[in-house]
């Protein structure tokens, strides 16, 4: 199983602005890469580049080395993308099973009338691991951001893609949470290409083999003890850099 | 009392139609573009009177061919980055004095006011037998083309970008329900009026959010309860002597009060 991702000289434009500008990249799995930044610093715009979402002025992505550009249905059977939680419509009550499942039922040839029984069988398992099976069969409607999230990864999950792109996965899941979620995403990094954002990133210090401050391309790249230092963050995060001990942390005021 | 079948046949069709098109609005947030539609249809009828006149053909028929493609044009601008809101605002603005101004112009040169009437109110008593046929072609494209492909409607309105990096070819989408909002819109005009057609498009769903514990549930509730208050609003107009569309958009009315007190 081949896991790459590559981009050309991208430039993506959105209005009259260079969101992303001129990125090679060249990322190869298994493993886990955290991408870090300020708000709009464009890494929900390069999660959706990447997976041919919004097309970039110019520029090829490359995924396994088929040319995506710009189409996600190419892209998509290699890559499950998480959206940001704020994507999600939490007003229309479909149950959570029902939101997990839809993974695969758009993966599926039409019509999709009915949801196959291994489908059930997948999900309840995965739903499990990420300690989502207790509301599962509940409206999304009537679930809190962070339940969501897990549900959210699950459906990403379920597909069993080569590559995820999980955009701010754990941005509102409470603390003890996160611990388990990460470590799931730990595990799955084993065996896929991970790529994740956060505001959060010293917890997964360890875990990531690569980490990439970015600001409308790659600032920096790295193992995460050599890139998360104070004078390459000051630069981007101003004076939001505080070190503690060794290490850094960034203060974030607004996790969306 | 006179009872005929076809008034039987053509309000449950309407609100079979309307059922399922309700929650496709709901879950894609939709509200506003399809509340925009019965101003563009309004505008495809009054359009139709003229060139039946003068070119044969029922003008029913004109107003599909000309008004069903007409809200592409909210499509096309949003492709060109106009945000839906703002481009369906233009939409209804345009729409509805381009419409009064042919209103005007209509019953001032052609004797048609009673036409025109009928497509403000509605009224199925008035029907024949070829709107039935009509409203049934419509119904059973409407049906064939979203029925199999439902749960996708849905939830590609819960969450768009997942669904198209998924695979799902949501432009396509898009257009096949814009395109059936509007034929239906057209279609029922004369059947439940301009005025009950806004009622139909956003009442059923918006009952059925109340009540459903899951998407398959608020499909279900709202066609139930748009068929049966399509059904309920015919029989106690024509025992009640009541305009019948305007019973019908009543009982819907009820049953969504009901359903607010039963959620409590
Ligand atoms: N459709 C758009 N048109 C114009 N600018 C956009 C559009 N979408 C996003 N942007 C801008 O792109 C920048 C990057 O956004 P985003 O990728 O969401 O950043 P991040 O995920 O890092 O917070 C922001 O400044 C945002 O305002
Ligand atoms: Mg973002």
């Amino acid at each position: 199983m081949k896991l790459v991702i590559r981009t050309e000289n991208v430039t993506v434009r959105l209005g009259n602005e260079d969101i992303i500008s001129d990125l090679n990249l060249d990322l190869e799995g298994p493993g886990l890469v955290v991408v870090i930044g300020p708000n709009g610093a464009g890494k929900t715009t390069l999660f959706q580049t990447l997976v041919g979402l919004v097309k970039p002025h110019k520029g090829k992505v490359r995924i396994n080395n088929v040319d995506v550009t710009g189409n996600p249905k190419l892209a998509g059977k290699h890559i499950g993308y998480m959206p940001q939680l704020s994507q999600v419509n939490r007003s229309f009550p479909i149950t959570g099973r029902e939101f997990v499942e839809s993974s695969i039922l758009f993966r599926m040839k039409p019509p999709r009338l009915r949801v196959p029984g291994w489908v059930s069988r997948k999900t309840e398992e995965i739903v499990r691991e990420l300690g989502a099976l207790e509301f599962m069969d509940k409206p999304i409607s009537e679930l809190s951001g962070g339940q969501i999230q897990r549900l959210m990864i699950a459906r990403t999950v379920v597909p069993d893609t080569p590559i995820l792109l999980l955009d701010e996965p754990t941005s509102a899941i409470d603390p003890r949470g996160k611990l388990d979620v990460i470590k799931f995403i730990e595990k799955l990094s084993r065996n896929k290409l991970v790529l994740l954002t956060t505001h959060d990133p010293t917890v997964f210090k360890e875990k990531a083999k690569l980490l990439i401050v970015f600001w409308r391309g790659v600032k920096a790249i790295g193992k995460p003890v050599e890139v998360l230092k104070p004078e390459i963050l000051r630069e981007i995060y101003g004076e939001m850099v505080i070190p503690v001990k060794e290490c850094v942390h960034l203060v974030d005021t607004h996790a969306v | 009392m006179l009872f005929e079948i076809r008034w039987l046949i053509l309000i449950t069709l309407a609100g079979l139609a309307f059922g399922v098109l309700s929650p496709i609005v709901t879950a894609r947030k939709m509200m506003f573009l399809a509340a925009a539609m019965p101003h563009s249809a309004l505008l495809a009828a009054v359009i139709g009177i003229p060139l039946s006149i003068t070119y044969g053909l029922s003008p029913g028929l004109w107003a599909i061919i000309i008004g069903t493609p007409l809200p592409l044009i909210i499509y096309a601008l949003e492709k060109k980055g106009v945000e839906e809101d703002v481009g369906t605002s233009v939409y209804v603005a345009a729409t509805a004095s381009l419409s009064v101004a042919l209103m005007y112009y209509v019953l001032t040169s052609y004797p048609m006011e009673s036409s025109l009437w009928s497509y403000i109110l509605g009224d199925p008593l008035l029907s024949t037998w070829s709107d039935v046929y009509l409203v049934t072609i419509i119904t059973v494209a409407l049906l064939a083309l979203l029925v199999p492909f439902m749960r996708e409607q849905i939830l590609m309105g819960v969450d768009r970008d997942f669904a198209v990096s998924s695979g799902i070819h949501a432009s396509l989408y898009d257009i096949i329900f814009l395109l059936l909002l509007s034929l239906s819109t057209i279609g029922f005009m004369r059947t439940v009026g301009y005025v009950l057609e806004h009622v139909l498009i956003l009442l059923p769903a918006s009952l059925a959010l109340l009540i459903s514990k899951s998407g398959r549930d608020v499909v279900l509730f709202s066609i139930t309860s748009a068929v049966l208050s399509a059904i309920i609003g015919l029989l106690l107009g024509i025992s009640l002597n009541l305009q019948v569309s305007a019973s019908v958009g009543l009982v819907l009315l009820i049953g969504y009060i009901l359903a607010i007190v039963w959620r409590r």
